[in-house]
């Protein structure tokens, strides 16, 4: 029965679906759209939502990779079920073990990033009170084999064998947050309170990259094996938020050449940063990084949230 | 009447930044996050004359993008910004000689910082004039008596000492480390207070830049310890630190192999400074009105140069 309520809301959803493909541009436009359209905006809830599905996935990403077990499980506990909602379950390998860290430094990088994770989904909580979402559903195991497959890698992929792969595991993540928070940033309406506290995690999004990706660098040491890997993951990341092929939104690790004060290339550089011709980090849209961590589905759902997110963007 | 009540909140909300609010509404939101109220309380009425447009904060920011493409350009290849780059009426430049670094790896990565600082004045400057505005030129910038300075009263050497960052691989980690922490919270306290959603998508990108340098930098320093056994360098970024806390309003956090992240403690959330104590820091000054010192020996091209106090 396609009623008149039925059809504004088909309208409100499709205006909301191109809104978030467009990203910010169409925000200003729809402060002069009629109010029922204005209505269908996203609220700063809605993106804090978003923003606190991918803080659960790289929470339990870490948690498991550091201490073993699900952000739920550890001694200070982070629930995954709130407001009456029950959490989803994380897949994992059969027989899964935590990381055998061998180099301190990085088991000591893992720790804080578990913390620092942890902390963002406890905010966001806290922010959203009784708006915020419950867990989804969260694969860690088909999810970085089929992503290994999809980039080229090999079959499959398991982040959780060594310090290196944890690394690896870790990039995948970690520039998609700061694209995401950045890209949410210009969707954001209050601007006093939420907006700099998003701003305030999109720096440390982009310290955990920097971090992660200076430690990959390194461990790398000019054999191009672990950069090597960069360099398909950020060219597949690149291809599911863009399938048109442009534009290329993504550097992984390596060594070019930059003309610094001079006119010819000579200077060779590496690529820690992983940003654009005018060194911006890059920005993705909703619509994008649903791409990304679903591995492209046309539902929303695969890769590492195999029943799609929570909240209302999806 | 709502857009005028926008503008008007918007003003408000600017100035109160500049006196350095910034951080404390961004502290009432932590500590109570779904208050939604607007609760600020009532700030005196600018005055004519003072507002402060997206194009003056892009000016300060590309004040502190010269005083980083400098300092790296000079360490990378011992020669500065071209005259292009720098503007019709810059200011001179004490100091800065190119750093025989310890390794290739380490070159390459004060190269790549090098010219993303340069991409940083050359966009700002197009940004600038893009949003009809004139880019200010690079004002005076020192680099011996400032890092010395600065070293003394971090305690990083004793009175009458000098520091030179650009001596050693490690004395140069210190020098970048006193300004990246620095471009991440001035961005950070930046963005919110830009009108146009472009400028902010801008300013947001540069942010994250700078917090991946700022990463790079804190872990090149805490691994190169790790792997020397030695953690002076990282006891000097955090005298480095203490001093940058004690003039700009706190923000920091202590660098240590289990922690890299400069962020609260309580909800991981990267620190954000007002314009006033980003000047308190970059001219190395404390409490009081400021218009110059430091780095700036002749104070910051632009509109916002003064501390309020």
């Amino acid at each position: 029965m396609a009623t008149q309520e039925t059809r504004q809301l088909d309208s409100i959803i499709s205006s909301r679906r191109t809104m978030l493909a467009l990203g910010g541009a169409a925000i200003a436009g729809l402060a002069f759209a009629p109010k029922a359209e204005a209505q269908a905006a996203v609220t700063d809830n809605d993106i804090l939502n978003f923003a606190l599905n991918l803080e659960y996935l790289e929470a339990q990403f870490y948690s498991l990779a550091v201490s073993g077990v699900t952000i739920d499980k550890l001694m200070t506990p982070i629930p995954t079920s709130v407001n009456g909602g029950t959490g989803g379950t994380v897949t994992l390998k059969p027989s899964f073990a935590p990381v055998p860290f061998k180099m301190p430094t990085i088991a000591s990088y893992a720790a804080e990033t578990t913390i620092e994770e942890g902390k963002h989904v406890k905010f966001l909580q806290g922010a959203l009170g009784t708006a915020a979402v419950s867990m989804p559903n969260i694969d860690l195991y088909n999810s970085f084999n089929a992503l290994a497959s999809g980039a080229g890698i090999g079959p499959a992929f398991d982040p959780f064998a060594s310090d290196a792969t944890f690394l690896i595991g870790a990039y995948i993540f970690e520039d998609v947050g700061v694209t995401a928070y950045h890209g949410a940033a210009g969707l954001i309406s209050d601007k006093t309170k939420i907006l700099p506290a998003a701003v305030g995690i999109h720096a440390v999004e982009a310290y955990h990259a920097g971090l992660v990706r200076t430690s990959i660098n390194a461990l790398d040491a000019g054999t191009g094996a672990l950069n090597g890997l960069t360099q398909k993951i950020s060219a597949f990341r690149a291809k599911l938020a863009n399938p048109s092929g442009t534009p290329i939104d993504d550097v992984g690790i390596t060594t070019t050449s930059v003309a610094l004060n001079g006119s010819s290339s000579n200077y060779p550089a590496t690529t820690i940063v992983n940003a654009d011709s005018n060194t911006i980090g890059f920005s993705r849209s909703t619509t994008q990084i649903l791409a990304i961590v679903t591995g492209g589905s046309s539902s929303n759902q695969g890769v590492f949230f195999p029943s799609g997110l929570n909240g209302t963007i999806k | 009447m709502e857009k005028i009540n926008n503008v008007i909140k918007k003003a408000v909300s600017r100035r109160s930044f500049l006196a350095g609010a910034g951080t404390a509404a961004a502290a009432s939101f932590i500590a109570g996050c779904s208050d939604s109220s607007p609760s600020t309380p009532t700030p005196p009425v600018t005055p004519p004359g003072t507002t402060i447009t997206d194009a003056d904060i892009l000016n300060f920011a590309l004040n502190l993008e010269y005083l980083e493409a400098e300092f790296y350009l000079r360490a990378a290849t011992g020669n500065g910004l071209s005259s292009t780059d720098a503007g019709s009426s810059a200011g001179s430049v004490t100091g800065g000689t190119q750093v025989n670094f310890s390794s290739t790896a380490l070159a390459q990565y004060a190269n790549e910082i090098a010219q993303d600082e340069l991409n940083h004045v050359r966009f700002l400057r197009s940004a600038i004039t893009s949003a009809g505005a004139t880019p200010v030129s690079r004002p005076a910038i020192d680099f011996t008596n400032a890092f010395s300075a600065l070293a003394i009263a971090a305690g990083v050497v004793s009175a009458g000492g000098t520091f030179n960052p650009f001596s050693s691989t490690n004395a140069f980690l210190i020098g970048a480390f006193v300004f990246e922490d620095v471009g991440v919270t001035a961005y950070s306290g930046a963005a919110p207070l830009i009108s146009d959603k472009k400028i902010l998508s801008a300013a947001a990108g540069i942010q994250a830049v700078e917090a991946y340098h700022a990463a790079e930098i804190r872990t090149l320093l805490v691994g190169l310890a790790a792997a020397s056994n030695d953690q002076t360098y990282v006891d000097y970024a955090n005298k480095v630190s203490a001093l940058r806390g004690t003039l700009g309003g706190g923000n920091e956090t202590t660098l240590s192999v289990n922690s890299i992240v400069a962020a609260d403690t309580t909800n991981a959330i990267g620190f954000a400074r007002s314009t006033d104590q980003v000047l308190h820091i970059v001219y190395a000054a404390g409490a009081g009105v400021q218009t110059k010192g430091g780095f700036f020996p002749a104070g910051l091209n632009g509109k916002i140069t003064a501390t309020a106090s």
